[in-house]
């Protein structure tokens, strides 16, 4: 055993190998969201009918804003969950989704195919995609009662998260909206 | 079903690979030669398994099948055949599903190759290549899995691979060559673990082993140098090199890869440094997988790096694992390579040697520590900080200007270096290509130290180099009256191969020394009929159009280019926008010469038809390209057998009773 080969292998290996293990605790990709914790920026949109949706109207109940697209396959992922949640929170939570660079006739099929979990808004030039600091579909940003964006999700979201969050959300009294 | 498949294949790779890793050891360990056959099928059958995946993948993609949920995430119907056939490596678990292939071919051809002569080596080194092999069939058997099904809704048409990977035809050749050069370092490694547990490295099997450390250090100069090509041809910013986190992971290794090629030859010569040398080609296997962990795992950021995603912490792991194991490999058994006895002056071949192991490892380190500098400072102190260009270039052009000084005080050094007379002439010869250096540096205008000092150095390294090179058409002829020069450079191609090597390295330097130094640019905003200059170049801009194709939109300017009045021709400078990308992805227009390059980048189109255009000049830019070539054939001259090795292989066919030492000793 040659324990100078060991010691000075240990010696470089180990802290390289530690200061790589720490990297996983952040992603350098992820910029955290100015947003979160701050009022929600408003919007109005139509949907593919035309109907008009105000973020300001729906104060008082928390609401859930996805942006999307059909060519994005984390999307394709989350639909599912996204259905199933806004099944079970009908009437609780309002679901919105805001459509990211894709083609309104390609969303409807889509949406005539798979069912939709809300309504898909057209969002023209991406002004509410800027204002929301979106980078690519898809984003969620949950926003409580008060309007106050509360968590952001970058990329697919997970069960538990939107179990989590909402509950939270749902929990927080009503009559604080004043 | 294609998913199933594709599955299939892979888990008869798996079981391959981990039943041959096993059985590989205990034919080693037992030198059993029946064991050593099977392990031999095993890994045939890993590449057969390999091979089926990424057909399969390749005829998923082709097909348009959505089900498999790779081809759902890079795959498009608008995307043009070749780019489809290229984006099995477009993402990250196709590119794993890739590296896969590469590996399967590699095990293969070591198995094929390394067939006679080597036996109780090479069961330990597919039995190392096949643990490598179950690594990474484990990785795409489950996080990594391409053929994961597409959960329903089955998606009718996909985004197509990244925009920046479509843009331009290099990307076709990059990245595999990249693969190949990163991958083929296994084959070394594994060698270089059989030499360790057989306790023995003697000529016979340091000179293969040397070989196959040579093509994957090829391949990978040629990648890094198509990486560095298509950053040129397509980013848009006029550079080709970044010391972006990514670049510098393929860099680490070429870096070790080319100290263990260099003391690799002390040790055939003199016998000495084979310590040395295992553990170079053991830094150099960790490094490639560190740089693959950095690339994969997303813990730095780069144009390079994929998202996070479990990859990570599994390729930590196996990182843990092999560096674990080499410092325990190593610990217990390297102390059974004995070097024989030297007593080296410095100022000798042998001297020039270990000073270039010095610079090339101390190169490793600076590169290392600036890539990893921000991960470190985010750990200790909390803060994200980047480690920028000028920190490389401070660091590394002064070791780099070293290796110059060395390429050509090494060579022209007697081997020994006894004789202080011989060692003076050898280096007083090469001063007047020197000085010839410093004046053409001050002729075409260069008055920075630096500058002139890399000319100097590199006019004396290029009489050297030529001195050598040129070395066996010289002598041998009059001595062994009248060979032809091409039957004298057979005799051992392998020298020409190395000076013409390092004739390429020279270009290369010369030319990116200069391309430094000397680049410029001008930018304007300009409306039709508008003209910008630069130099001796007038370009007029005579208006842009809008191209609708399947799979983008491209905003293209003509630009005519004008030099005293005379037109050159016109370029066409682009933006392309893409559906899924929200930023456009410039194309620029080059327009290449001997002396110099013009390149023109779009930079923004105004709604009212004015675009804003910025034209770069940088000077020999053609010659770095043109310096790999060179140093890629080189390589390809080393790679034929020697005189010697033609002969030792010829009788080996037959029972070699008589050429072996036993024989030798009746």
């Amino acid at each position: 055993m040659n324990r100078r080969v060991l010691l000075v292998g240990l010696g470089i290996s180990l802290p390289l190998l530690a200061f790589l293990g720490f990297a996983f605790r952040h992603d350098p990709q992820i910029v955290e969201s100015p947003l979160v914790g701050k009022p929600a920026p408003n919007f109005r949109l139509a949907d593919l009918d035309g109907n008009i949706v105000d973020l300001a109207e729906l104060r008082g109940q928390p609401v859930i804003v996805n942006f999307w697209a059909t060519y994005c396959v984390p999307c394709l992922y989350e639909h599912p969950l996204l259905m199933e949640g806004a099944r079970r929170w009908q009437g609780e939570i309002h679901f919105l989704g805001v459509i990211f660079q894709d083609d309104p006739e390609t969303i409807a099929q889509f949406n005539a195919d798979y069912g939709s979990w809300g309504p898909s808004l057209v969002d023209e030039g991406g002004r509410v995609a800027i204002a929301y600091g979106v980078y690519g579909p898809p984003e969620t940003f949950f926003i409580d009662r008060d309007g106050v964006i509360v968590e952001k999700a970058i990329g697919q979201v997970w069960p538990d998260q939107l179990l989590d969050v909402a509950n939270r959300m749902l929990a927080q009294p009503a009559a604080a909206t004043g | 079903m294609t998913s199933a498949l594709g599955q299939g294949f892979v888990l008869l790779g798996l079981i391959a690979a981990g039943f041959g890793t096993a059985f590989g050891y205990i034919a080693g360990v037992r030198r059993s030669a029946a064991g050593l056959r099977l392990t031999r099928r095993l890994a045939l059958l890993f590449a057969v398994a390999m091979v089926g995946a990424c057909a399969v993948m390749w005829y998923a993609l082709l097909s348009h099948d959505f089900s498999v949920s790779y081809v759902a995430q890079v795959g498009s119907t608008a995307t043009p055949l070749h780019i489809t056939i290229f984006s099995l490596w477009s993402s990250l678990e196709g590119s794993i599903l890739f590296w896969g292939l590469i590996l399967g071919l590699y095990i293969a051809a070591a198995a094929v190759f390394q067939r006679r002569g080597h036996e109780d080596y090479l069961a330990y080194t597919l039995a190392t290549l096949l643990g490598i092999g179950t690594f990474f069939t484990f990785l795409i058997a489950s996080v990594a899995d391409p053929f994961a099904p597409t959960p329903p809704p089955v998606p009718v048409d996909g985004p197509g691979p990244n925009p920046l990977l479509q843009n331009h035809l290099l990307m076709a050749i990059h990245p595999p060559m990249l693969y190949l050069g990163y991958v083929g370092m296994s084959v070394p490694f594994a060698m270089a673990v059989a030499a360790l547990l057989r306790g023995q490295l003697g000529a016979t099997w340091l000179r293969p082993m040397r070989r196959w450390l040579l093509v994957p250090t090829s391949f990978l100069t040629a990648g890094i140098m198509l990486g560095g090509w298509w950053s040129y041809e397509v980013l848009g910013w006029g550079g080709y090199w970044a010391w972006d986190p990514v670049e510098n992971a393929s860099f680490l290794p070429w870096l070790t890869g080319i100290a263990a090629l260099h003391s690799g030859i002390v040790q055939q010569r003199r016998g000495t440094l084979k310590a040395w040398t295992v553990i170079l080609i053991m830094i150099t296997f960790l490094l490639t997988i560190l740089g693959t962990f950095l690339t994969r795992s997303g813990v730095v950021n780069s144009v390079h790096s994929f998202t996070q995603s479990p990859i990570g912490p599994v390729f930590l792991g196996f990182l843990g694992l092999c560096a674990a194991a080499v410092v325990v490999l190593l610990a217990l058994r390297i102390d059974t390579l004995v070097s024989e006895p030297s007593n080296e002056r410095l100022v000798s071949r042998e001297g020039a040697f270990l000073l270039n192991n010095l610079l090339f490892v101390s190169l490793m380190f600076t590169v290392l520590v600036g890539t990893l500098y921000p991960i470190v400072a985010e750990s200790l102190r909390g803060v994200k900080v980047s480690v920028g260009e000028p920190y490389f270039n401070r660091m590394a052009v002064p070791l780099f200007a070293g290796l110059l000084l060395l390429m050509g005080v090494g060579p022209a050094l007697p081997w020994g270096g006894s004789d202080p007379k011989l060692v003076r002439r050898a280096l007083v010869r090469p001063l007047p290509a020197a000085a010839v250096g410093l004046v053409v540096a001050l002729l075409l205008g260069a008055r920075s130290a630096p500058v002139l000092i890399v000319s100097a150095f590199a006019g004396f390294a290029l009489w050297v180099t030529a001195d050598q090179g040129l070395r066996p058409v010289r002598v041998r002829p009059r001595r062994q009256g009248g060979r032809s020069p091409l039957a004298a450079v057979l005799v051992a191609p392998d020298k020409l191969g190395a000076y013409v090597v390092h004739l390429g390295v020279l270009i290369t330097f010369v030319a990116v020394a200069v391309s430094s130094t000397f680049q410029r640019e001008a930018e304007s905003t300009l409306r039709a009929g508008d003209t910008l200059r630069l130099g001796a170049y007038e370009m007029t801009f005579h208006g842009a159009e809008r191209v609708q194709e399947p799979h983008l939109i491209r905003h293209q300017a003509e630009v005519e280019v004008i030099t005293n009045g005379r037109s050159r021709g016109v370029l066409y400078p682009s933006l392309n926008i893409y559906p899924n990308q929200r930023e456009p992805i410039g194309t620029p227009a080059v327009r290449t010469s001997v002396g110099h390059d013009l390149y023109l980048t779009l930079m923004n189109v105004g709604g009212d038809g004015s675009i804003g255009l910025r034209a770069i000049t940088t000077p020999l830019v053609a010659w770095i390209w043109i310096g790999v070539v060179v140093m890629v054939l080189g390589t390809a001259l080393c790679l034929i057998p020697t005189a010697a090795e033609r002969r030792a292989t010829t009788p080996r066919a037959v029972p070699d009773l008589a050429a072996s030492p036993a024989g030798g000793g009746r």
